[in-house]
């Protein structure tokens, strides 16, 4: 029983965490949370003036804690008054999320209206649509984040057996997946999305930034058309991260061959193995790429 | 278990640890603009979630002794941040279509100097996009980054452990593990964010010239590491003496 339940919590964490770093790269990049926000705040001061949506409230990883602590809390809550079977467990976790999202909301208006204040003195104009239109896109996704990393701390503590209480977990959860969506999907955005009218297959040079895409395919560039375009790419990847890291820790813990030190050997092997294709896919991009014709 | 006086100085060695440890890892900021080396985010951030994957996974080992639970963190740690750098090279490699090269490097600014990776010995220099300070992680930032990050987590567990064992008498395993984990997460984002003060939110691990500054980074943790164990201390004893309940 035991097995199966470990089995089960392997497969389902590893499919959660896929969908929540999904979620959470829409997320940061629908409001511009994260690091390339700093690129949205420095085009009114060249004269750009934009309609994104721009709610970097803190650094993505507290962020999501917030999110994900404030649901999971409240779903461990309801669990523990009126009891833990699966379906309730997916009842709390909505509510909770809901919870969370509302905060969201609050935060992400009055962030992105201070935001666009203080660029006052460069004219940048506080659209309301720029706020109202993107703000339930990224509640929606936001919902969604806290929803899956409650599911998959309470699939973590339940069916892995993790000795952390439900709600800590959700912490660490929300830290980690916001330090490797800020560290993966976002370059797609910052580098990519942002500054799509630049040739592709270069970085973005210091002397250009905040020269950012301000025009769409029909009048102004807003940020609900921001996730329609990472989700293909950059979105996927972060979940790939965050998926790939929470199901090969599940998995590793599977085994049983060398007693307590099973779970060491395998990461072990697991990190040897990540180094050789971080090593070929270097190899690769040096070879296809070549080099620059001027530096 | 260990004694309260041991775990203290445990504590106090994870926090420096943890601290040095930012050092090692390569970040920066404008990374997410491929404008810079290093994974893209603050470098105390990205220290602090792959320092907490390593606490969950050596939660999993509590029940193992000191040493499991110490090297399960370090490798939870190192798998977290290999995976992040995989997928950020990934999303380099073909979103961006830019390969990884050290920016310090191909100017000639690193440690070791030179313009070639020092590990794999692949030229760096005409690989930077013009106006760039490089971009994606290069093999040897990747090397640097998992000594950090084997470091990080090794240092979150060795406070995670300390602490369980200094307040297991006092309350029950499970409220222990929980406290043991908060005050371990607390630990860990108090020393990853006072490097932030030297490396001003860039470096390319121990490539990079600010490793030089590392002995700043090492007495304001010990400092404030030292104040925490203390703290720390003081209230396991009342809660084991039954002072506090």
């Amino acid at each position: 029983m035991a097995a199966i339940s470990l089995l089960l919590g392997t497969a389902l964490a590893g499919f959660l965490a896929f969908l929540a770093g999904i979620f959470e790269d829409s997320e940061s990049n629908a409001g511009s949370a994260s690091n390339p926000n700093s690129q949205v705040q420095l085009a009114p001061q060249i004269g750009n003036r934009h309609r994104y949506f721009n709610k970097a409230i803190s650094g993505e990883p507290p962020a999501n804690a917030l999110w994900a602590t404030t649901a999971a809390t409240i779903a461990y809550l309801l669990t523990a008054h009126f009891g833990g079977d699966a379906f309730s467990v997916l009842i709390a976790s909505i509510i909770g999320a809901a919870a969370s999202t509302l905060l969201l909301c609050a935060y992400g208006a009055l962030s992105h209206i201070s935001r666009i204040a203080s660029m006052k003195n460069f004219e940048q104009t506080l659209y309301w649509d720029s706020l109202l239109t993107p703000l339930p896109l990224d509640a929606a996704y936001g919902f969604l984040t806290a929803l899956i990393l409650t599911l998959l701390a309470f699939a973590a503590h339940g069916l892995l057996g993790n000795p952390f209480s439900v709600p800590l977990i959700a912490l660490f959860f929300g830290i980690t997946i916001g330090a490797i969506g800020s560290s993966t999907g976002d370059i797609y955005y910052g580098a990519e999305r942002l500054y799509q009218h630049y040739i592709f297959g270069s970085g973005i040079p210091i002397s250009v930034q905040g020269d950012i895409d301000v025009k769409g395919e029909y009048g102004y560039r807003n940020s609900v058309d921001t996730p329609y375009f990472t989700m293909r790419f950059g979105g996927l990847v972060t979940g790939l991260a965050f998926g790939m890291l929470i199901f090969l820790d599940a998995w590793s813990r599977l085994f049983t061959f060398a007693g307590v030190w099973t779970g060491v050997i395998v990461v072990s092997v697991l990190v040897l193995i990540i180094l050789i294709f971080i090593y070929l896919l270097e190899v690769y991009t040096r070879k296809r790429y070549g080099r620059y014709a001027e530096d | 278990m260990i004694d309260p006086v041991t775990a203290t100085i445990m504590i106090i060695a994870g926090g420096v640890l943890v601290g040095v440890c930012v050092h090692f890892i390569p970040a920066s900021a404008t990374g997410a603009m491929a404008a810079a080396t290093g994974i893209a985010t603050g470098p105390s951030m990205l220290s602090a979630g792959a320092g907490l994957a390593g606490i969950y996974a050596a939660a999993y080992s509590i029940d193992s002794g000191l040493a499991p639970v110490i090297i399960s963190g370090a490798v939870g740690s190192a798998l977290m941040l290999l995976i992040t750098i995989l997928c950020g090279n990934i999303v380099l490699a073909f979103g961006i279509g830019t390969p990884p090269v050290s920016g310090q490097t191909a100017s000639g600014k690193s440690t070791f100097g030179g313009t070639k990776d020092i590990i794999t010995g692949f030229e760096q220099e005409g690989y930077r996009s013009p106006g760039t300070d490089g971009h994606g992680m290069p093999f040897q930032t990747v090397v640097s980054g998992t000594i950090g990050a084997l470091m990080g987590g090794a240092g979150g567990a060795l406070v995670f452990y300390a602490v369980y064992s200094m307040t297991l008498p006092a309350i029950s395993t499970e409220n222990a593990v929980a406290l043991a984990g908060i005050v371990a997460a607390g630990v860990f984002l108090i020393n990853s964010v006072l490097p932030a003060y030297v490396l001003v939110g860039k470096t390319e691990g121990m490539f990079d010239m600010k490793i030089r500054s590392m002995h700043r980074t090492f007495i304001s943790c010990l400092v404030t590491s030292s104040i925490v164990a203390c703290v720390i201390y003081a209230i396991s004893w009342l809660a084991v003496s039954g002072v506090v309940a």
